[in-house]
């Protein structure tokens, strides 16, 4: 099926990336016959997403605002095939990484994805990287605009911009189309929230500042209501004034974030709209025929309205106690009647979450063909969705989930994980995480248990860096190494949802990898005995506080 | 019963410049995969003389450093961090079977 509800490439796009990756193969030659140092190297090959981790190069592939098609992800199935080791890790950032690529072959994989329209360009560097979106971006019920329209604008805008290819720090950006934030805009280096004023006119929120890492901090909002087509006038200011302003002298204080947090959003705004003022009426503005050129690009599929109650499903819902639990946690409203968002679970019990393997890959892509209007999404939890999806085809879809072993019930409960790839892959991670994982996973496997506790969100970060985002779960765990000895601190009540976005707490002393089950199951005991109707593990937490929950941890490790 | 908890004993590792998988220098000048063929630097100035030599044989090998290792009463090296363990052994948990589910 052709790749036909979203940006396709044109002869620009295909040229630029075709060149950048004959550019790429003769660095790798000359790195290879000794011409290059590996000093010279390095900034090279990182600029084509090439990382060299513990045990082997490591590829971070881009999936702009997680989108993909059938066709894209079977090609990455391929690759994993060909150049790696048969699977891939899906991560928070809606990219793919392959763990075991050859350097040699590093410019064969960059071309083979360059037959998809695909690249690894800005998945590296202190520049403005890959930009994420609502995963549910285009079908979700609740969605005023599709985002990845606005992705693709910045998208376009950013790559390889020449002014910001230098930044102080790496800068990330997310828009989310929806009220109900799935893209975590506020804990972004820029997060874009589109929103309806009291004129009926759609524009941005912009909130800047946000971020996790070594100092988590939750973005402010810089301007309330940004026109659309002053988008790109907008960010270019903003990041003009976090390029000038920006220290540069130390690593950790580099992001935007401590900016913000040093000069006050109040200064900060003052410099952007000054910038702004400034270029507004250049040829950054958005010309209306350039929107809707990109907009027609993500015209929805033609959906016809069908069934919302089918014999099947609700006969197959009482009979299979296991598809009605993935009917309650795997399924989200869809704009058009009679269909519904089905979110893959890539977090089977036990297993590394977000790892998925070429046949599995493969196997996701023909079930989009089939059932999802050739399309698949990445979520920045580590799972993938199919989109469109016919309440109808819903018995035909788990079944053949069940057969690729991605139909577990559990989206948003206790073992839908979100961790980094930690020590056992990371060169900066200090712990493991997938382990950890592993276990808790296994531990809570039973589904019905799951749905019990309900809703609760872990995460997990092998280092500080928090790119398993620990700071905003529900239940956070962080890796550390103390004298060579793994320990894993717990911190309370994050939370990504907008409005209530909250960055956790930590309870006490960190506990040791053998400990941190009893310590989780000490947690959802504690919940299960002091909460009321309808809470979830943080609302409990929230009204009675971190006390109870301490007491009992430390009782039991 | 296991010697050098101090950290005196270090073999040199390195990434390989091709495929980047771990290596350690050994007593013929090359890189192996094998920690059991790596050569041993027994005191600090052997550990920097060793380091030395092996980044002037760096050509297929990236970014040389020292690695602290213990060693047992059989002479069997076992790198003392756990970053340096996981490398030298490779993953601590069974990485997903590629193939292991078809799609039918």
């Amino acid at each position: 099926m052709p790749d036909t509800h979203f940006y396709r490439y044109d002869d620009f796009d295909r040229a630029l990336i075709a060149e950048r990756i004959d550019q790429f193969r003769d660095q790798v030659h000359r790195r290879l016959a000794g011409e290059l140092t590996e000093e010279q190297f390095k900034p090279l090959r990182l600029t084509n997403g090439l990382y060299l981790q513990l045990h082997a190069y490591m590829l971070r592939i881009a999936i702009p605002y997680g989108t993909l098609s059938a066709r894209q992800l079977r090609k990455l199935a391929d690759i994993s095939r060909k150049f790696d080791r048969g699977y891939g890790h899906f991560t928070t950032r809606q990219n793919l990484q392959l763990n075991w690529i050859r350097l040699e072959d590093a410019p064969d994989a960059l071309a083979a994805l360059a037959e998809v329209d695909m690249h690894a360009i800005q998945t590296s560097g202190n520049l403005i990287r890959n930009v994420t979106a609502d995963h549910f971006a285009g079908a979700a019920v609740d969605e005023i605009e599709d985002p990845r329209i606005w992705c693709e604008i910045v998208r376009q805008w950013s790559t390889l911009h020449p002014e910001f290819s230098f930044l102080p720090r790496k800068f990330k950006i997310a828009i989310t189309g929806s009220p109900n934030d799935r893209a975590a805009v506020r804990v972004h280096d820029v997060g874009l929230r589109l929103w309806r004023n009291d004129q009926d006119e759609v524009g941005f929120e912009v909130i800047v500042g946000g971020g996790l890492g070594r100092t988590p901090l939750i973005g402010k909002t810089l301007r309330d209501f940004l026109p659309r087509d002053e988008l790109l006038a907008y960010l270019e200011a903003t990041l003009r004034v976090y390029n000038r302003y920006g220290r540069r002298d130390n690593l950790y204080k580099a992001r935007i974030k401590i900016l913000v947090h040093e000069l006050g959003v109040e200064k900060v705004r003052e410099e952007v709209e000054a910038e702004f003022a400034a270029i507004k009426d250049s040829a950054l503005r958005l010309a209306p025929e350039t929107i809707e050129a990109i907009a027609r690009q993500f015209a929805p599929p033609p959906l016809r309205a069908k069934r919302t109650r089918v014999p099947e499903v609700e006969a197959l819902r009482l009979e299979d106690r296991d598809f009605a639990l993935w009917l309650k946690s795997n399924i989200a409203p869809h704009r058009v009647p009679g269909h519904v968002i089905v979110t893959v679970s890539l977090k089977p019990a036990g297993a590394p979450p977000g790892d998925a393997s070429a046949a599995q890959m493969e196997g996701v892509a023909d079930i989009a063909d089939a059932y999802s209007q050739g399309e698949v999404r990445v979520s920045h939890e580590q799972n993938l969705v199919l989109p469109h999806v016919a309440i109808e085809d819903l018995p035909a879809v788990y079944r053949a989930l069940q057969r690729l072993g991605f139909a577990e019930a559990n989206v948003g409960k206790i073992t839908d994980i979100i961790a980094c790839p930690g020590l056992d892959y990371c060169a900066l991670a200090n712990a493991r995480s997938i382990p950890v994982a592993q276990r808790i996973s296994a531990h809570f496997a039973d589904l019905a248990r799951q749905h019990d506790i309900g809703d609760l969100k872990i995460k997990i970060s092998g280092c500080i860096n928090a790119c398993g985002h620990h700071h905003v779960g529900h239940i956070g765990i962080l890796g550390v190494d103390r004298n060579g000895v793994e320990l894993y601190q717990i911190t309370l009540g994050g939370d990504v949802d907008f409005g209530r976005t909250a960055i956790g707490t930590i309870i006490g002393p960190a506990v040791t990898a053998d400990r941190v089950v009893e310590a989780i199951d000490a947690l959802v005991a504690t919940y299960l005995e002091s909460r009321r109707d309808g809470e979830r593990f943080v609302d409990t937490y929230r009204r009675i506080g971190a006390q109870p929950f301490k007491d009992r941890v430390y009782a039991a490790v | 019963m296991a010697k050098n908890l101090s950290g005196d004993l270090q073999v040199v590792s390195a990434n390989r410049l091709v495929d980047g998988a771990v290596v350690f220098f050994d007593e013929a000048g090359y890189w192996t995969e094998r920690l059991e063929r790596a050569v041993v630097a027994r005191n600090r100035s052997d550990a920097e003389a060793l380091l030395e030599h092996a980044r002037r044989r760096s050509f297929d090998a990236v970014d040389p450093f020292l690695v602290a290792v213990s060693e047992d009463e059989e002479g069997r090296i076992e790198p003392l961090s756990l970053r340096e363990k996981i490398r030298a052994s490779g993953l601590t948990f069974a990485a997903i079977a590629a193939e292991a589910v078809r799609y039918a």
